[in-house]
């Protein structure tokens, strides 16, 4: 039949010989003749799909209603894209409802949006343990972390499920991860514009909204290396901890006393960093961050050779005043780190999705030595 | 004075590579070229009185349409003194031949020329970083395009990198070349501002990407 109709046939069960079926679909302007043809060929026929078309169609619409809806629990979760505040948000809920004794959800203050500023808890007990902290979005753009964030929480209830990596860090830390650092800001980068960086507050009476939360910090706040006006993207804010994004992670960090390794988590350019920013004064523990980044950057380049560069943050990438881990640093934290992750500008904030978890993989590998090196020399 | 060994981890050896770059890109960038930095080998910088500072560079570049071959490089960026107008003097020397993309850009050409309709676009990549495969070359050509405005608009207190190509429209033209208006947004390292840049592009598989007119867009997003 097919080299007497050159009218695009599509065999979906091909000819094996006589007496075999076989299976067509038949493009539209097609049909009309081929069932001429097999009425006039006296070969019976019966229809098992009326209009692929539709049924191609449906499944579209399936597949992404089904990439929308809420996932039944951390398994079925899609690690490979980016989400909503809400999916994020879920996925925290879900990962301590699988996970009690391992788990848990604390509030530590509210955004200028009156939006809930969590942070997950990862403890097998003790009172007050030293811990790590890691903050992923504080600045709203740089989707990657937050991403990652969502992956690390899985990964940490996975190795201690598995009783390997750092399941032997949990047995003596806690570790306290805020995946959603700016959750306004976040929201925005959804509805309104993708390169919104900083906060939604509105301080002055300037028309301009946001404060960087990576300059509001009281380390060298207001001096050079951020700025003072307020429709700028390194917007320092009105006084220190101004925001209540920083001033409630201030608070935590003071209250709990106990915390000996803080890292900060941003994206792009592939560096890891540590104090100072606002000075070129170098921090007392120099030789020891600096090896520990040597360390940690290996580490993370050993799974896709994802090269990174490292060192203090004013001389590998610019003065910056009032920074996270400048005034963390400055509270006694000594493994106060900042990381920059992928890409190095060909994508930069706009990261394809299919990066994501290579990306948190690699970074994790570094974390993992920032977090032993913390634990076998503790102070 | 003499010219100074520079640590290549260090910020200013990689603003004045990334100059380079981005003139090598705007150079020999194309719709299946796309010139990027892998490795900054070696920088040195010598302060030339009443001229300014000049960086004398090694660099190992790849094109991300041909990641396994290596591109060893040396240039020399200028940036004049005290200059907000003046764009960096620039050379590159490229070692070795660049994978051919005379095929693709054949068919690239052709393919345009045979749009019935003109070619609009806008997101590229959209916020989730897709970049639909017919419109990399677009991508690519925006990237070369950006490349030409890192060049003109650098000093040793910025950096560039092309954030989104936010809209591109094709201009049909009665000559040879294929003219596409973009507006990009260019992201700005170190005031972290991305600022849209309308820029208009004129590209021919034989004569390459030129910048017939840009201009950066005024006025700021208040919120």
């Amino acid at each position: 039949l097919s080299p007497l109709f050159p009218i695009q046939l599509d065999f979906w069960l091909a000819p094996r010989g006589l007496g075999f079926p076989v299976d067509i679909r038949v493009p539209f302007p097609s049909l009309q003749p081929v069932k001429a043809h097999l009425e006039a060929s006296g070969v019976s026929y019966s229809i098992m799909i009326e209009d692929v078309q539709a049924l191609v169609d449906e499944e579209q619409t399936e597949m992404l209603r089904r990439s929308r809806q809420l996932p039944l629990d951390t398994n079925t979760f899609n690690y490979e894209a980016y989400h909503t505040l809400d999916e994020i948000y879920n996925f925290m809920d879900m990962l301590v409802a699988e996970n009690p004794n391992l788990v848990s959800k604390l509030e530590i203050g509210r955004s200028t949006e009156d939006r809930p500023l969590y942070v997950l808890k990862f403890s097998t007990g003790g009172t007050n343990r030293p811990a790590i902290w890691i903050d992923t979005g504080i600045h709203s753009r740089e989707w990657v972390t937050q991403a990652s964030g969502v992956w690390f929480a899985k990964k940490i209830v996975q190795d201690h499920a598995n009783n390997e990596g750092v399941a032997s860090i949990l047995e003596t830390m806690d570790i306290f991860l805020e995946i959603v650092t700016n959750p306004d800001g976040f929201a925005f980068t959804h509805t309104s514009n993708r390169m919104w960086r900083k906060t939604r507050s509105k301080h002055s009476s300037s028309i301009c909204v946001g404060v960087d939360p990576n300059r509001n910090w009281d380390a060298g706040f207001g001096e050079a290396g951020a700025s003072g006006n307020p429709c700028t993207e390194t917007y320092h804010g009105p006084y220190a901890n101004s925001e209540p994004e920083v001033k409630s992670i201030v608070d935590f960090v003071k209250s709990h006393g106990n915390i000996k390794a803080f890292i900060s988590i941003h994206s792009y350019s592939q560096l890891l960093l540590y104090p100072y920013g606002y000075t070129s004064t170098p921090v007392p523990d120099q030789q020891e961050l600096h090896e520990v980044s040597a360390k940690a950057v290996e580490a993370l380049s050993s799974l896709y050779g994802t090269k990174y560069k490292y060192g203090s943050i004013i001389t590998t990438i610019y003065r910056a005043s009032g920074a996270t881990v400048d005034w963390t640093y400055n509270q006694g934290i000594k493994y106060s780190f900042t990381f920059e992750l992928r890409d190095t500008g060909r994508y930069g904030f706009l990261l394809p999705a299919k990066q994501i978890v290579p990306t948190a993989e690699e970074t994790w590998l570094a974390l993992k030595v920032i977090m032993e090196h913390t634990r076998d020399n503790m102070y | 004075s003499p010219a100074m060994e520079l640590p290549p981890s260090h910020f200013p050896a990689g603003r004045a590579a990334a100059v380079a770059v981005g003139y090598l890109r705007y150079l020999r960038g194309g719709p299946g070229r796309g010139l990027e930095l892998r490795a900054l080998r070696r920088a040195r910088r010598q302060d030339i009185n009443d001229v300014g500072h000049k960086y004398y560079l090694e660099l190992e570049l790849e094109d991300v349409l041909d990641k396994g071959r290596t591109v060893h490089c040396t240039a020399e960026v200028l940036y004049h003194l005290g200059s907000k107008s003046t764009a960096p003097d620039v050379q590159v020397t490229v070692q070795g031949e660049l994978r051919s993309t005379e095929e693709a850009d054949k068919e690239f050409y052709n393919g345009i020329r045979s749009l019935e309709k003109e070619l609009v676009a806008e997101n590229i990549p959209d916020s989730h970083g897709n970049v639909p495969p017919e419109l990399e070359p677009i991508h690519l050509l925006a990237w070369a395009a950006s490349g030409y405005i890192t060049w003109q608009n650098s000093t040793e207190n910025t950096k560039f990198h092309l954030a989104q190509v936010k809209h591109v429209k094709q201009v049909k033209r009665s000559d040879e070349d294929l003219q596409f208006d973009f507006v990009l947004l260019l992201h700005e390292m170190v005031s972290q501002e991305v600022i849209p840049w309308e820029v208009t592009l004129l590209w021919h598989p034989r004569r390459g990407a030129r910048v017939s007119r840009d201009r950066r867009q005024p006025g700021h997003a208040p919120g």
